[in-house]
């Protein structure tokens, strides 16, 4: 195996080719005399949150396709796990629960107990708002919209080492998500092209005022201007080592031309040049199905696909790099038990999550899902939240990144950790 | 006696004449006894300028510290409190954005969300609901025909002349404070377009509710934020309600029926699709506005409030509401057209604009709010008392007074200051504008440790530079998405605190490599209908060198700075003369952005985003008149400068 103390020297190296920006760069002049600069990168892991906006149906990514009650409640809407009737069934996981059909790709981690899942998970606070229920989700506090900070910001606060490199956390966003607000640093940009001096069709005045700018930060009096200059460049000259534009995924992995399988392509690139990523996000838009969701094909169908496909192929493409990764989704709340009016549902209270990673005592289906008799429902119409996010999120949090100080991680919570990771 | 009554009615009249004179020559009269100390912290005259510049202005225009110089910085910050000078030019421009003078029934009716647009379309049987599982493509095509019938347009459009207008004025407006104020006060009570609920409502919340009130009473600016639909909508008090045992009994069938209809029309606007309609809706006490007010609005975390407080504030608060707007077959509002609002006041409801008091949600019990007793059946003006209670706690002005502060001093400026600043907010019933005096007639304001220790935020690098290289912005939309790619998406912050206001938050790696990228695009002409002439600044001067250019420029945009730093260290790379023939070569092959017109297309090409637009937009010219690559290049590097991200 390469260590990755001989591929960063080398990178070092490589960077003399650069050449336009002029010897070696700071930090990896730094890195090579000092041992210790080193070390965080190897044993640190990678957590990637996906954030599914607009509220997923968990009871059709994952049915409980034994309920009659379901069926009755959706009669355009219920798939069957039997191979006997007509369409495509569901994927049976455990005799109860079917993986919707498009989410196929999931099915190999799921019986190599990668993939774990949780059913009837979604936050104490009732809101059926998407805002409020992102915002709660993601600041980690459900009661407290004045939460300046959010928890994966608070994530990095508590990782026990200072930021070691500029992708310590990074979004794959245009703008910072709620979770990332706060004092850590945090980073969030959309393209990984962007993290450089440009000059459209004029490489040399971009290297030119990238030398000048560099000169300029080195010698400013502000100590955050000179830092976060510093930084800015050597984050710049860690991404010039590899082609960003033209990367090849590895072990044949297809990443789906989606935003989702495009951000997360992005966070394997980082990952693998190995630049201290820790904590990472990525979004899933469009699951605010309330109209004509479709069952094997539709916006659902789609949906789950773009899912389950996008996190496959980060997971095929980061070969050995497998281990230090955690993937897990979240979604702000489920949806009605009850199909509405227009082929679709609407907001309710629990969904279902996944999580993928070798950590990940995989292959169950984490919760408690009652019997969806109305007299089992919240406000006698949702799929009950049995499973606080909190309780999945600190123990992911503890198992893949160390994080056990859930006071501050999600403060005012007193709940019990659903340990959904080995070990 | 008659020649004495003939004085004294000439004494008057003279009065009379000279007070109408007086209210003529804005802010000198009242404000003229002020002497700003800023020679005692050791300033020049022009750096005094250019720091109040920096401080109360998107940044200095050319020539502007020297107009200030002239004027004396006394005379100039008392016609900036008093916001009355001329905008005419500013104002014409301003007219082509129609959406920006409607009410806010006007514009819920004119811009309707997607999901209200659906639910007509869907009701007049003019959208085919089965469609969109078979034809994605008819089903978007009907909806836009149905838009278009109907006169209806989407709110994308009004965000986007909202946003353009924000930047214009900020860019071009003579009242240069009351624009800075103007975002404080947003920020401060912050609500967010993310919040899909109260999206429609920001253009008239800054207009009608933030700006007039910006430089006025802090506890009309409160008041009036709190009867807003934006704030009722975005922290969610338009739905709390009190506990039935304390509604009011008696007045029977009617007041009943209304008061379901009421209900009705809450879940009709919310409901994105008609099955909700039927969903349970959770009804009840909402503490969310009553804990932001104390907590970000007016006391401050630590301000000494306790949970029961909070509660308690929240049941003071239950029935503010707002009164139902949406036009389309909503039957709460023909109900209460049809009541009519004499008959509504006497049955305690209260209407203003478009806020409501409803009595029927309205908890009626007695109330205690940090030792204050509000007696039952207090209606809508305990909660007035409350509001107004907050707004002049010893507590809360000095919260006000360290954030404003922070904004015009530093990021974190000396107790002493905020000191006096508070004692003025509790002496002047929290005038704002003599708060702000306070802290511009303080020593702390002018001290070294003040001077230049601001980091611009990402609108004002971008505006200032506008400003400074006076240019031309004919596409404003393409500033925002320069704003927001370094990090700071006006009107889209999607917590109640609002942005954190320091350095640190700013500037960070990605954010910082996007600045400079910002003043290289900028100064090169590559931003689509932003115009710079860079030669016109220096009355079309030549420089005779690359390293006159940068001492010349730096001057232009960094008045009042001391620059020997800058230039010292840019001076090497500009006389390699080598260097200086790539960059023009490069440079002249180059494709250079060519003015999109400014049209409705500019949403369109949001729409269609970059790829298709480079094609049509770019073609392959050499540096617009007046534009030598190197000034370009030499202009661009001094706003990415680390200099130039200060003020």
């Amino acid at each position: 195996m390469v260590s990755r103390r001989g591929f960063l020297k080398s990178g070092g190296l490589a960077l003399l080719g650069v050449g336009l920006l002029g010897g070696i760069p700071g930090f990896l002049a730094e890195a090579a005399a000092s041992e210790k600069i080193f070390s965080p990168y190897k044993k640190k892991k990678t957590l990637v949150c996906i954030f599914q906006r607009g509220a997923m149906d968990g009871l059709m990514a994952v049915t409980p396709f034994t309920d009659d009650y379901l069926k009755t409640a959706r009669p355009n809407l219920f798939m069957s796990a039997a191979k006997s009737g007509t369409g495509t069934p569901l994927i049976d996981l455990d005799g109860r629960f079917g993986l919707h059909p498009a989410m196929k790709a999931f099915e190999p981690v799921f019986r190599e107990k990668r993939l774990g899942i949780v059913h009837g998970i979604g936050s104490p606070n009732n809101t059926r708002s998407h805002f409020d229920a992102q915002d709660y989700m993601e600041s980690g506090t459900p009661f407290s919209k004045g939460t300046s900070s959010g928890w994966l910001n608070r994530a990095v606060g508590l990782l026990g080492h200072d930021a070691l490199t500029p992708f310590t956390a990074v979004s794959m966003t245009s703008a910072m998500p709620r979770s990332f607000y706060g004092d850590n640093p945090s980073v969030a940009i959309s393209n990984l092209q962007d993290f450089t001096i440009q000059m459209r069709g004029n490489p040399t005045g971009a290297n030119m005022a990238a030398k000048s700018f560099e000169d300029l930060y080195d010698q400013t009096a502000s100590g955050l201007l000179k830092q976060t200059g510093k930084e800015s460049f050597e984050a710049m000259k860690m991404l010039q080592k590899t082609d960003v534009k033209n990367y090849t995924p590895a072990n044949g992995a297809v990443y789906p031309n989606s935003a989702l399988g495009n951000s997360l392509k992005q966070i394997a690139q980082l990952i693998k040049m190995d630049v201290g990523l820790e904590v990472a996000f990525a979004e899933s838009n469009g699951w605010d199905t309330h109209f004509n969701q479709g069952t094997e094909n539709g916006i659902f169908a789609r949906n789950v696909a773009d899912l389950s496909s996008s996190m496959m192929a980060l997971w095929t493409d980061l070969g050995t790099y497998q281990d230090d990764v955690t993937v897990m989704t979240m979604t702000e709340f489920g949806r009605t038990v009850h199909q509405n009016g227009t082929g679709g549902t609407d907001h309710g209270r629990a969904s279902c999550n996944f999580i993928l990673g070798n950590d990940v005592n995989g292959g169950l289906i984490y919760g408690d899902v009652k019997p969806l008799a109305i007299e089992n429902l919240e406000d006698g119409r949702d799929l009950a939240v049995t499973t606080d996010f909190r309780s999945v999120f600190s123990s992911v949090a503890d198992k893949h990144l160390a994080i056990n100080n859930d006071h501050i991680l999600f403060p005012d919570w007193k709940g019990d950790r659903v340990n959904v990771m080995r070990g | 006696m008659k020649k004495a009554v003939k004085y004294w009615c000439g004494f008057v009249l003279l009065l009379c004449v000279f007070t109408v004179f007086t209210a003529f020559l804005p802010g000198y009269s009242a404000y003229s006894d002020l002497k700003f100390p800023y020679k005692k912290a050791g300033l020049t005259s022009e750096q005094a300028a250019a720091h109040l510049l920096s401080r109360f202005t998107y940044g200095a225009t050319p020539g502007e510290v020297e107009e200030v110089v002239k004027v004396g910085p006394e005379k100039w910050f008392a016609a900036q409190l008093d916001a009355q000078m001329p905008d005419d030019s500013l104002n014409q421009f301003l007219d082509k954005y129609d959406a920006l003078k409607l009410s806010n029934t006007e514009v819920v009716a004119q811009y309707p969300k997607g999901g209200q647009v659906l639910r007509m379309a869907v009701k007049d049987g003019v959208v085919n609901k089965d469609s969109v599982k078979t034809d994605r493509k008819a089903y978007r095509d009907q909806l836009q025909n149905y838009m278009q019938q109907n006169g209806l347009k989407p709110e994308q459009e009004l965000l986007r002349q909202f946003i353009n207008q924000k930047i214009l004025r900020a860019a071009y407006s003579n009242n240069q404070l009351q624009e800075v104020m103007t975002s404080f006060w947003f920020n401060h009570f912050n609500v967010s377009v993310v919040k899909n609920d109260c999206s429609q409502f920001i253009p008239a919340y800054e207009r009608d509710v933030i700006r007039p009130n910006a430089l006025g009473k802090f506890n009309d600016l409160l008041l009036a934020t709190a009867k807003s639909p934006a704030m009722l909508y975005y922290l969610d008090n338009f739905s709390s309600s009190g506990n039935n045992d304390n509604m009011q009994a008696g007045n029977g069938q009617a007041r009943r029926r209304l008061a379901l209809q009421m209900q009705n029309t809450d879940t009709a606007r919310f409901a994105n699709m008609p099955k909700l309609n039927k969903a349970k809706k959770t009804q009840g006490l909402n503490e969310n506005y009553a804990r932001e007010v104390m907590e970000l609005h007016t006391l401050g975390v630590d301000g000494g409030y306790t949970q029961q407080d909070v509660t308690q504030a929240a049941k003071v608060l239950t029935g503010w509401s707002v009164y139902p707007m949406e036009a389309y077959g909503n039957a709460g509002q023909k109900l209460m057209n049809r009541i009519g609002d004499d008959k509504l006041q006497s049955r305690g409801f209260i209407h203003e604009g478009d806020f409501l008091f409803n009595p029927n949600k309205h908890d009626n019990g007695e109330k205690t709010v940090l030792g204050h007793q509000f007696a039952a059946g207090g209606g809508y003006d305990e909660g007035v008392q409350l509001l107004t209670m907050l707004a002049h706690q010893q507590a809360t002005a000095k919260f006000i007074s360290k954030k404003l502060a922070t904004r015009f001093v530093s990021d974190n400026p000396p107790q002493t200051l905020i000191d006096k600043m508070a004692r003025t907010f509790i002496n002047k019933d929290g005038d704002i504008k003599q708060v702000l005096i306070t802290m511009v007639d303080a020593p702390e304001f002018w001290s070294a440790a003040a001077v230049r220790e601001k980091t611009k935020s990402p609108f004002e690098l971008a505006i200032g530079s506008v400003r400074a290289l006076h240019a031309d912005v004919n596409q404003p939309y393409q500033l925002f998405n320069w704003i927001n790619k370094m990090g700071e998406k006006i009107y889209y912050y999607q917590a109640p605190t609002g942005f954190p206001d320091k350095g640190q938050y700013w500037i960070n790696t990605g954010a910082l490599l996007n600045r400079m990228n910002f003043g290289l695009a900028l100064a090169s002409g590559r931003i689509p209908g932003v115009k710079v002439d860079l030669a016109a600044l220096n009355n079309h001067h030549e420089p005779e060198s690359a390293q006159a250019a940068l001492t010349i420029y730096s001057k232009l945009i960094l008045p009042g700075r001391p620059l020997d730093e800058t230039i010292k260290r840019l001076t090497p790379m500009l006389n390699d003369p080598k260097l200086m023939e790539k960059v023009d070569e490069a440079s002249a092959k180059t494709p250079v952005a060519t003015m999109a017109p400014e049209s409705s297309n500019e949403m369109m090409d949001q729409q269609t985003g970059l790829k298709g637009k480079r094609k049509n937009n770019f073609t392959a010219m050499q540096s617009t008149a007046g534009n030598n690559s190197m000034l370009a290049q030499v202009v661009g590097v001094i706003i990415g400068s680390p200099e130039y991200q200060r003020r």
